[in-house]
């Protein structure tokens, strides 16, 4: 019983990580800008995630050392400076976005700016992490992450032109404006693939007292959990494809992606709209700030756990701590979130090699893994993704910045 | 292998940081008269409150502003730009207006501008499909 | 034993099983005649800054001059206290007695436990 209630660990993973300020954005921008087209870049990102995932959780379970712990010890610590470097900078600026998101949320629903709700924001995200457990985040973000499902009521509402969207799972190249759709594919596979989510999904696995007993019920958690939030960013587009691309509007501005769920759900679907991104959003602080803190104190061998109190993993704290707080003056300075969410988005994907690649090779390591190293599929499907991406980034970037 | 990832995330940042085409800004301002005239529709059905309503259509009225400075200063190819800025204009005042009759509650005025607003969406639709097809 | 491989950047574990750290680095004596072998695991210090960029190591030695317990020199522990060397390296010390907790209980007692709800280092 207590396994099943582990899809809590899946469930917050894929609402924090997966359906976030990140995907709704670029899910939405790609339906309101090329229909169904690009239904196959969240599918590719969503068995990529998977498999990458269950790989977090199998390494921690059988090895009961996070992939950050493995990394230090298996590449030393230069390069794993490098890594932690790479991943906490982008990780950082994704968590910037998601306060960001909050305060649009309440922005939509009070009419009192985002930037006002900057400080109250940080303060109840650090306030949760520093009195709660890794339980309470973990099942209460998941609990109130359900709310996301009205995405896929509203979609489905809406009469979808299902041959279309069937369609839209293969990969097509539209007419023109390619570097545009790349650069769109791009960011929705980098809104997808985000690292912080295997860390914070490893270190879940530790801090719940997971072994080999749970790799079965990983592989349920990972599937499960991630085809959730997968299916629920392509509702995201379908509505927007649906909504949106008639009108001709585009995603600038949080305010009109407010406006996506209202045509089938009327006032119910401006207020559903305004707490999904509230609850995903929120769950998707707490996952990066932890995974931040999670890098620094796993990485330098402090203490860690949600479970202990701040006194008792001090340096932790005090990491999770001073990230919330910086992550809150770029909010004030009234940058907007959309805007370092796109940036972010993008960023993630060109920098993925940097995490994924080291974990491949963990992966294929006896000495964590033993008998449940890696198999050529795993190899396979995490590889083949990662070059796509990266194949991606480095053609359609250049070619939007010359050829626009 | 550093100094290539290194690369690529600069150039992540100069595109994500790349102004628009004349073309792009044109597409731009439809979208944003578009959506107006989606949450003006979506305020007359009681859909969205008053308090969000009148922020989009500001948003949307000082965005055609900034739009309109633009354009007007590096022009579409083969658009009228003059013809395009007064109908930019036009729309700016039934989107302010519209605001207004929000704060207002004054539904049979807001819907009068709505009307008028949906015209000239029409005409701006026009000006962005003739860019296109010059493209 | 590839003594880099299975020592360096491993989780050092103290009698009772608490984290203290990882090894940051080793002390070897050369001899003329004998194999080289470890006398000291550093814990900490400027050792890890090291590996990077002495010039790194430079920054970090004046911060913590200003900051944190006044400790300039990295932890050293015998070779002789390590228990085993498996994923982890089990010493027979207590961690508290050995310095390498020194920042976490500055920390702890400066800046956590004046914040509500730190809670509060258990007392020896």
């Amino acid at each position: 019983m207590k396994k099943i209630l582990q899809l809590t660990l899946g469930i917050i993973t894929s609402v924090g990580g997966f359906l976030e300020i990140g995907s709704v954005v670029t899910a939405a921008q790609a339906g309101a800008n090329y229909g169904y087209k690009l239904l196959w870049a969240i599918l590719l990102g969503t068995i990529c995630l998977i498999f990458l995932v269950e790989m977090s959780g199998r390494l921690a379970a059988v090895s009961k050392h996070t992939i950050v712990d493995a990394t230090r010890e298996r590449f030393g610590f230069p390069f794993f400076s490098i890594v932690m470097l790479g991943i906490v900078a982008v990780a950082f600026l994704v968590l910037v976005a998601e306060l960001g998101g909050i305060g649009l949320a309440l922005q939509i629903l009070s009419g009192i700016g985002f930037r006002w709700w900057a400080i109250p924001v940080s303060i109840i995200v650090w306030l949760l992490m520093w009195k709660g457990t890794f339980g309470v985040i973990e099942n209460g973000a998941s609990l109130l992450g359900l709310v996301t499902i009205s995405f896929a009521v509203a979609a489905v509402k809406m009469h979808p032109d299902w041959g279309g969207a069937a369609h839209g799972l293969l990969p097509t190249m539209p007419g023109d404006g390619k570097a545009k759709y790349g650069f769109t594919a791009v960011s929705i596979l980098g809104a997808s693939i985000s690292p912080y989510l295997m860390y914070f999904y490893s270190s879940g696995a530790i801090e719940d007292k997971w072994d080999e007993s749970y790799i079965p019920m990983n592989r349920i958690i990972a599937g499960f959990g991630m085809t959730f939030g997968g299916f629920l960013s392509m509702a995201v587009l379908v509505a927007a494809a649906l909504s949106l691309q008639p009108r001709g509007i585009d995603i600038e501005k949080f305010e009109q992606a407010a406006l996506l769920m209202t045509p089938a759900l009327t006032r119910w679907g401006f207020y559903l709209f305004a707490f999904s991104m509230l609850f995903a959003c929120l769950g998707a602080a707490l996952e990066i700030s932890l995974a931040i803190a999670y890098f620094f104190a796993q990485g330098l061998g402090w203490s860690w756990s949600e479970d202990l109190d701040p006194s008792r993993d001090s340096r932790f704290a005090f990491t999770y701590t001073i990230i919330i707080l910086l992550g809150a003056i770029p909010l004030l300075l009234g940058i907007d979130p959309i805007k370092v969410t796109m940036m972010s988005m993008a960023l993630t994907s060109a920098t993925l090699p940097l995490a994924i690649v080291p974990f491949l090779f963990l992966m294929n390591d006896s000495i964590y893994l033993g008998k449940h190293r890696n198999g050529w599929l795993s190899n396979s499907v995490v590889a083949i993704v990662i070059l796509i991406s990266f194949v991606l980034a480095i053609i359609s970037i250049p070619l939007e910045i010359i050829g626009g | 292998m550093r100094s290539k990832r290194f690369l690529v995330a600069s150039l992540v940042v100069l595109f994500a940081c790349k102004p628009p085409t004349p073309a792009e800004q044109l597409d731009s301002a439809l979208s944003w008269v578009a959506t107006a005239r989606m949450a003006g529709d979506a305020w007359l059905q009681h859909t969205t409150p008053d308090k969000y309503t009148r922020q989009t259509l500001e948003l949307s009225q000082q965005t055609l502003l900034q739009l309109g400075t633009k354009l007007l200063k590096s022009p579409v190819p083969g658009v009228d730009s003059a013809s395009l800025d007064s109908l930019l204009t036009r729309s700016r005042g039934h989107i302010a207006q519209m605001a207004a009759l929000v704060t207002a509650k004054n539904s049979p005025g807001f819907r009068q501008q709505l009307d008028s607003l949906i015209s000239d969406e029409t005409l701006v639709k026009q000006f962005a499909d003739s860019a296109e097809s010059k493209q | 034993m590839k003594l880099v491989r299975d020592v360096l950047d491993k989780k050092l574990t103290d009698r009772e099983d608490c984290e203290m750290g990882r090894v940051s680095g080793l002390v070897m004596q050369v001899g003329e005649r004998s194999q080289p072998r470890i006398t000291h695991i550093l814990v900490g210090g400027k050792t890890l800054w090291m590996r990077i960029h002495p010039w790194i190591a430079r920054v970090a030695a004046r911060l913590s001059r200003m900051w944190g317990p006044k400790r300039d020199e990295p932890v050293r522990i015998p070779w002789s206290r390590v228990e085993s060397v498996g994923k982890d390296v089990k010493l027979d010390v207590k961690a508290r007695d050995t310095g390498a907790l020194d920042w976490e209980l500055w920390v702890a007692k400066h800046i956590i436990e004046r914040i509500p709800g730190g809670g509060k280092q258990e007392e020896e």
